[in-house]
């Protein structure tokens, strides 16, 4: 493990929907909050470095390390339940409400083929997983405790069950994972934690200081970085250069976002940073040809074709009766879609408007 | 080219890795899959079957692009869409069709069959039998095979035994059949060459095997119905499956994406209601071969089969 080798000058923090604190050219010392966030599910943002707020955006803050100081450890030992909830996502634990909670699934698999960064942290840091695991055993109080790891592989979590699963995508993704490991679709009584969220808890209750690492897979190493290092500083860490036209993806091939420019940073919940050389198709606004290819490759039994049609005139309506909620993602109708349409786009897009649709809604009501 | 300043990323939505196979691609299998008929149907009836597929393709990719130019949008003629069904049409028709039907078919079937929903993918019909149907009900003299083909020695195996029963079919040797030797569309009674491409298109994973099993399963299970209700009436299931279009329509006509199903079960009832339409026009209707109609019938059922689908993720 490479760790504290890459050299953070400018840390480049994507906000993700959460708000800004801070405003150009403030000093900002190391764990510093710079941002809040509303959203369940999502911690809070920390300055990675001390030095100066350089650029704010809606969707990023970018420092420059060029300051000295640190924020205080803070003091968590004797909360329990909800205040160590509220204490570790003001801190940068995404971690969810859950109200009860019969099982608890730590997602130890890597979402995709040429991700180990779970792998990784099984293997390296046991020490601070049983740490997190135990903080977010304090706070939901499950009954059960599973840890799904990939099939023959020797890692294991002390206080937890293991579920195996196979190593084939998109069996690692969390809704398969909760299959796995409770033997229902979409449980109602159980929750998936990704294992850098735990990794993330049990750095904050071992140090008292904000989240501010996660483990990324960038060529075949894994690497401890900063959140907030520049994609382009870990991909040439790894020996990889950008060339024009090249995508730099934050996350796996078929579910990953593509980096604006080799500045961005890894959010706390990039698994990976790859490199696309290939001339890979990129998305055509072609309408759906009817092949069928993406029904019969639905992992989730959904209809994408017609749910991308009709979130391309806009009928998120009849997007939701045709039931896109049950879509989980992965990102395999658009693998296979023959007019290379942006079907993961148009699912995501639609899934938007309808939860902005919702809130509206709700506001109104409580109005 | 010049290196763009600042560095130049791509930037798309995920996934960002393609199974690589494209409209394009999909069409120049079928295209190679058809290509084995395509010769045999040349050893067969020589220059007059190359003149009508070669108009037929011809007519059918300048419908599309003059189309095209219409509706006012770039033409998706390099999609090789308009090509198939060209070919796919001039398969079903006679060698000896005169050029102006092969061409006017092509036309129906483009602008009819696929233009007028929009283009490809819209159509809730496989469009080379829309041109088919039109041609068959317009201009029935031209298209009926024994009247236009009365200078060559094959014979019609299904007009026979349509007209006069099954003792006067004159080839009934599977071999024979099964090799081409008889009438019926120029390519696709070239049993032998479909079957080829047919399997190539299944190998290849452009087409599901479901949909050419139901077909001929369908069609074998009817025809042997009849068949042992009364054999000397009723012809043996194979000569069924071995005559007329009832193979290309398996697997080239049947499994167009846009009007067949896409899921498992659908797939399968769409076969076999597209065989047992295929014997039952065959037995009780006024043409020899029933198979694009069959189809055609089929395609407007796809949507009610469609309605067999599984329960999605999570929802109970």
């Amino acid at each position: 493990m490479q760790n504290d080798t890459i050299h953070l000058d400018l840390a480049e923090l994507t906000l993700e929907g959460r708000a800004a604190l801070v405003s150009c050219g403030q000093d900002v010392k190391r764990g510093q909050r710079i941002a809040i966030s509303s959203s369940p599910g999502l911690g809070d943002l920390h300055s990675p470095v001390a030095g100066k707020v350089e650029h704010v955006d809606p969707f990023r803050i970018r420092i420059k390390a060029d300051g000295e100081g640190e924020v205080e450890p803070v003091e968590l030992n004797s909360l329990k339940g909800e205040g160590l909830l509220a204490a570790l996502r003001e801190l940068g634990a995404d971690l969810p409400m859950a109200p009860s909670l019969n099982t608890l699934i730590i997602n130890g698999v890597d979402e995709e083929q040429g991700i180990g960064s779970r792998r990784k942290m099984l293997a390296s840091h046991q020490p601070t997983l049983e740490r997190g695991l135990s903080a977010v055993q304090a706070i939901y109080a499950p009954a059960q405790t599973v840890l799904a790891v990939l099939k023959d592989s020797e890692h294991s979590l002390a206080g937890t069950a293991s579920v195996e699963i196979a190593a084939k995508y998109p069996s690692g993704l969390d809704p398969l994972v909760a299959l796995a490991a409770t033997g229902k679709e979409a449980p109602e009584d159980a929750l998936v934690l990704g294992l850098e969220t735990v990794f993330q808890a049990g750095r904050i209750m071992e140090t008292g200081l904000p989240a501010m690492e996660t483990v990324v897979t960038c060529g075949d190493s894994q690497f401890l970085v900063a959140v907030g290092t520049p994609a382009g500083a870990i991909l040439a860490k790894s020996g990889q250069t950008p060339k024009d036209r090249d995508r730099i993806v934050l996350g796996g091939v078929m579910r990953g976002t593509a980096a604006s420019s080799p500045r961005q940073g890894v959010s706390k919940k990039t698994s990976a940073v790859m490199l696309v050389k290939n001339p890979t198709p990129v998305a055509l606004d072609a309408p759906c040809v009817g092949c069928g290819q993406c029904v019969q490759h639905c992992p989730a039994r959904i209809d994408p074709s017609m749910i991308t049609s009709y979130a391309e005139f806009g009928m998120y309506d009849k997007a939701e009766a045709a039931h896109i909620d049950s879509c989980f993602e992965c990102g395999i109708c658009g693998y296979y879609c023959i007019a290379r349409r942006p079907m993961l786009q148009y699912i995501r897009l639609a899934k938007c408007e309808l939860a902005k649709a919702k809130a509206q809604a709700g506001e109104e009501v409580a109005q | 080219m010049r290196p763009l300043q600042p560095l130049a990323l791509t930037v798309s939505a995920p996934p960002h890795r393609h199974c690589g196979v494209t409209v394009r691609g999909r069409m120049g299998n079928i295209l190679l899959a058809m290509a084995p008929a395509v010769v045999m149907a040349v050893a067969s009836f020589g220059v007059s079957g190359f003149r009508v597929m070669a108009m037929a393709v011809a007519a059918a990719i300048l419908t599309e692009a003059v189309c095209d130019k219409f509706m006012d949008r770039e033409t998706q003629i390099h999609d090789l869409h308009a090509a198939v069904v060209g070919l796919s049409f001039a398969f079903l028709l006679p060698a000896s069709a005169p050029w102006w039907l092969a061409a006017i078919g092509s036309a129906i079937s483009i602008v009819l069959g696929k233009m007028v929903f929009g283009g490809l993918g819209g159509s809730p019909f496989c469009a080379p039998l829309i041109g088919w149907a039109v041609c068959r009900l317009s201009w029935p003299l031209f298209m009926d095979l024994d009247a236009s083909m009365l200078n060559v020695e094959l014979t019609y195996p299904l007009a026979q035994l349509k007209n006069f029963g099954l003792g006067f079919v004159s080839v009934t040797d599977l071999g024979q059949l099964f090799m081409g030797r008889q009438l019926g569309g120029l390519g696709a009674v070239q049993i032998a060459g479909v079957l080829i491409g047919g399997l190539y298109l299944i190998l290849r994973k452009h087409i599901s095997w479901i949909i050419p099993v139901g077909v001929i399963a369908g069609a074998l299970i009817t025809a042997a119905l009849f068949n042992a209700a009364d054999p000397n009436v009723y012809a043996p299931a194979t000569f069924h499956v071995l005559t007329g279009s009832m193979m290309f329509g398996a697997f080239f006509l049947a499994t167009d994406g846009p009007s067949s199903p896409n899921r498992r079960i659908p797939m399968l009832l769409f076969g076999l209601l597209i065989g047992v339409m295929i014997i039952i026009i065959r037995v009780y209707g006024v043409y020899p071969d029933g198979t694009p109609f069959a189809i055609l019938l089929a395609s407007l059922f796809t949507p009610v089969f469609e309605r067999i689908r599984p329960k999605p993720f999570g929802v109970r």
